[in-house]
C-alpha cells in the first residue's frame, strides 16, 4: 500500500478477564491523555462509571424533568380547558375548573410524561438502536463474562503506545485492524 | 471499590458471569412435554373464554346475569382482581429496587411479567363489560360531535388514566430491564432466533456510555413507577368509594385496596414461581429465601387487610348510619345471600396466612403454594363481596336481587385465567424469567489483585 493511501487511524481492541485489570487500563489511558476509547462490560459496575465519568451525572435526568413538567401541564390544560369550553353553572356553587379531582389526571399525566421522555432520553444518550456500532464493539464475549476496551479510530502513530498500555494493564488479548472483529462461534 | 452483596446468609450464587448466562439460557426454546401440555390447556381455556365472549356478542348482554340493580358483576369483580394481581410486580421491581432490597433480584423479572400480563388481562374486562364492543373507542378521551368532552371529575375517567398509565410505565420498565439480557440471548443463539433477539435487544453492546445512561434511566423509571403502585389501586378504589352506595362510600378504601392488591400480587408470584423453580431447577436463583420474604409481605398485608375489614364494621357502627349498618350486618349474616362469600373471604385472607407466622411453614414449599392459592381465591371473593353485595342490597328494598353469574360469565372468567397463563408460559420459554444482569451484580467480580486505579 502506498503512503498516500495508508489509513491514518486503526482499530485496537483489548479483552480483559478481570475487573481490576480493566480499571487499571482505563486509568493509564486517562493519565496518558489518550481519548477515543469505548469500554465494554457485561454488567454495570460503578467502579467503571466512577473512573470514567468521575461523578458526572447522566443528562437523562433533564429528559425526565421535561417529560414530567410537560405531562403535568398537559393534564392541567386538558382538564381545565375542556371544562371551560362548556362553563355550565353547577349546583351548590361548585367550580367549573375543579383542581382537586383534576389532580388525579394531572398526576397520571406527570408520571406518563416523565416515563415517556425518560425512555426517549435513554434511547438518545445510549445511542440506541446500536445496530450500526463499529463491528469491533460487537463482541459476544462482552455480554458473557469479559470486559473490553476498544478504539475504533486510534491514530496509527499511537498504536504501539496504546497497545503497550493495554497489554501492561493485564489484557488477555490485544488485537488490531481486522483482527478486532470477533467471529461468533456456533454456541447453539 | 464497591462492597459486594454476596454474603454467607444468602443462597448460593453461580461461580461466574458466564455460568449465570448458561443457567438461565438452558431452559429457553426447549419445551418439555409437560410444558406443552400446560400451554395447550391454557390456550384451550382461553379459547373457551373467547367462545363465551362470542356468545355474548352474538346474543347480547342477556346471556350474562348482570341486571338491575346488580349492573356490575363478575366482569368488574375480575377486572379489579387482575389489576390487584398486577400490583406486586411493580412493587417488587420499583420500590424494592429503590430501597436496595437484595431478595428482589431473583423474582422481580417474573413479577414484572406477571404485572404486564395481569394488566393486559384486566384491560379486557371493561371491553367485555361494554357489551357493544365495536364502540370501545368511546373509552378514549376525545370530544363528541358537539365538542362536549367527558367529565374529568368522574372516578371512571380517572381509572382510564390510572390503568393506562400504569400499563404503559410497567411495560416500559419491564422492557428496559430486559434489553441487556436479550442481548445475552442474541449472542448465544444463531440464525433467525439471533436476528429476532438482535432486534429486540436494540443492538445493545454494553458500552460504558450505554450503561451510564441506562442505569440513570432505570433509577428514574423506578422512582416514577413507585408512586404508581400506591396510586393505581387507590384510583380503582375510588370507582367505588366516590359513589354514594352503602358499603362503598368510605375513606378507608384506598389503603384497604392497596394492601389487598399487594397481598394478592405477592401470593400470585409465589403461585407462579414455585412450580417454575422446580421445573427449571432454578434453586440457585429463586429459593426459600425469596419465597420466605414474599410470605412475610403477605403476612404484613394480610394483617393490614384484616384491620381494614374490622374497621369497616367499626365505621358502620360508629357512623350510626342505618344504611351503612344494614349492609355490613347483612353481609356478615350467614343465612343471607352472600354470607358464605363474606366468611370465605375472611378465612382466605385473614386466617389462612396466619400459619406463615411460623418459620417452618414459611419455608415449606407445599404450605407456601397451597396458602398462596387460597389467598388468590380469597382476594377474588373480596371483590365479589364488596361489589355484588352492595349492589344487590341497595337503598330500595323493592329492587333487591340475588345475582349469580351465568355460565358465560364463569367461562369468560376462566378464559381470562387461560389468557394470562398463556402469556406467562410463552414468556418463560422465550425471554429471561430471571434477571441475568442483576444476578451478575450479586456475584463478586473477577479480580486478579489489588486495584491500581483509585
Amino acid at each position: 500500500m502506498s503512503a498516500a493511501t495508508a489509513p491514518s487511524s486503526i482499530r485496537i481492541k483489548a479483552i480483559y478477564e478481570h475487573l481490576d485489570c480493566l480499571l487499571t487500563g482505563i486509568d493509564r489511558l486517562k493519565k496518558a491523555g489518550i481519548t477515543g476509547w469505548t469500554v465494554m462490560a457485561p454488567l454495570p459496575r460503578h467502579e467503571i462509571e466512577e473512573i470514567i465519568y468521575e461523578g458526572q451525572p447522566s443528562p437523562v435526568r433533564w429528559w425526565t424533568l421535561t417529560g414530567a413538567v410537560t405531562g403535568l401541564t398537559t393534564g392541567l390544560l386538558l382538564t381545565s380547558l375542556t371544562a371551560s369550553q362548556w362553563p355550565m353553572i353547577l349546583p351548590g356553587g361548585k367550580p367549573v375548573v375543579a383542581l382537586v379531582p383534576y389532580a388525579v389526571v394531572m398526576f397520571e399525566c406527570t408520571i406518563l410524561g416523565g416515563a415517556l421522555f425518560t425512555t426517549l432520553g435513554a434511547i438518545v444518550h445510549c445511542g440506541l438502536p446500536g445496530f450500526f456500532l463499529d463491528r469491533a464493539i460487537q463482541d459476544p464475549r462482552v455480554t458473557d463474562s469479559s470486559f473490553g476496551i476498544v478504539f475504533t479510530g486510534a491514530p496509527v502513530a499511537d498504536q504501539q503506545r496504546i497497545t503497550e498500555i493495554l497489554t501492561g494493564a493485564g489484557a488477555v488479548e490485544v488485537t488490531t485492524g481486522a483482527d478486532t472483529i470477533y467471529e461468533v462461534p456456533n454456541h447453539a | 471499590m464497591a462492597t459486594d452483596v454476596y454474603t454467607s446468609g444468602e443462597p448460593n450464587r453461580p461461580d461466574s458471569y458466564g455460568a449465570a448466562n448458561r443457567d438461565i439460557i438452558r431452559v429457553l426454546l426447549k419445551p418439555s412435554v409437560a410444558y406443552l401440555a400446560l400451554l395447550a390447556t391454557s390456550i384451550s381455556v382461553m379459547l373457551f373464554g373467547g367462545w363465551c365472549w362470542y356468545m355474548q356478542i352474538r346474543w347480547g348482554m342477556g346471556v350474562a346475569n348482570i341486571t338491575h340493580p346488580t349492573m356490575w358483576g363478575v366482569y368488574i369483580v375480575t377486572f379489579v382482581f387482575w389489576v390487584g394481581i398486577g400490583h406486586a410486580g411493580t412493587l417488587i421491581s420499583a420500590i424494592l429496587f429503590l430501597v436496595r432490597s437484595r431478595w428482589r433480584t431473583g423474582v422481580y423479572r417474573a413479577s414484572e411479567a406477571m404485572t404486564v400480563f395481569a394488566v393486559m388481562t384486566a384491560l379486557l374486562f371493561p371491553v367485555l363489560h361494554l357489551g357493544r364492543v365495536w364502540q370501545n373507542y368511546w373509552f378514549f378521551p376525545y370530544p363528541n360531535q358537539r365538542q362536549l368532552w367527558m367529565n374529568f371529575k368522574s372516578p371512571l375517567m380517572w381509572d382510564v388514566f390510572a390503568i393506562s398509565t400504569y400499563f404503559t410505565v410497567s411495560a416500559i420498565f419491564f422492557y428496559v430491564g430486559l434489553v441487556p439480557d436479550i442481548a445475552i440471548f442474541r449472542d448465544h443463539s444463531k440464525g433467525l432466533v439471533r436476528r429476532i433477539y438482535g432486534l429486540l435487544s436494540l443492538g445493545w453492546r454494553g458500552t460504558h456510555r450505554q450503561w451510564h445512561h441506562y442505569m440513570a434511566a432505570y433509577g428514574f423509571f423506578a422512582a416514577l413507577a413507585a408512586p404508581l403502585v400506591l396510586s393505581v389501586h387507590s384510583v380503582v378504589s375510588w370507582d367505588f368509594a366516590m359513589a354514594n352506595t352503602a358499603g362503598w362510600h368510605s375513606t378507608i378504601f384506598p389503603p384497604y385496596f392497596v394492601a389487598g392488591a399487594i397481598l394478592s400480587g405477592c401470593a400470585m408470584v409465589i403461585s407462579l414461581l414455585m412450580p417454575m423453580t422446580y421445573a427449571f431447577n432454578w434453586h440457585k436463583y429463586v429459593n426459600t429465601w425469596h419465597f420466605e420474604n414474599l410470605a412475610k409481605m403477605c403476612v404484613l398485608t394480610s394483617a393490614i387487610l384484616s384491620y381494614a375489614y374490622g374497621m369497616e364494621y367499626f365505621v358502620g357502627w360508629y357512623s350510626q348510619n342505618p344504611y351503612e349498618q344494614a349492609i355490613f350486618f347483612w353481609r356478615a349474616d350467614p343465612s343471607a345471600d352472600y354470607g358464605w362469600a363474606f366468611y370465605l373471604m375472611v378465612f382466605c385472607n385473614c386466617l389462612a396466612p396466619l400459619p406463615w407466622y411460623i418459620t417452618k411453614v414459611r419455608r415449606n414449599p407445599w404450605a407456601l403454594f397451597i396458602i398462596a392459592a387460597i389467598i388468590n381465591v380469597g382476594m377474588w371473593m373480596e371483590r365479589f363481596n364488596i361489589i355484588v353485595s352492595s349492589l344487590a342490597h341497595n337503598f330500595d328494598p323493592a329492587t333487591w336481587w340475588f345475582y349469580w353469574p351465568s355460565w358465560v360469565e364463569w367461562g369468560i372468567l376462566a378464559g381470562s385465567a387461560g389468557w394470562f397463563c398463556t402469556w406467562f408460559l410463552l414468556f418463560c420459554k422465550t425471554l429471561p424469567a430471571v434477571a441475568i444482569t442483576e444476578i451478575k451484580e450479586m456475584i463478586p467480580p473477577p479480580v486478579k489483585g489489588s486495584l491500581e486505579a483509585k
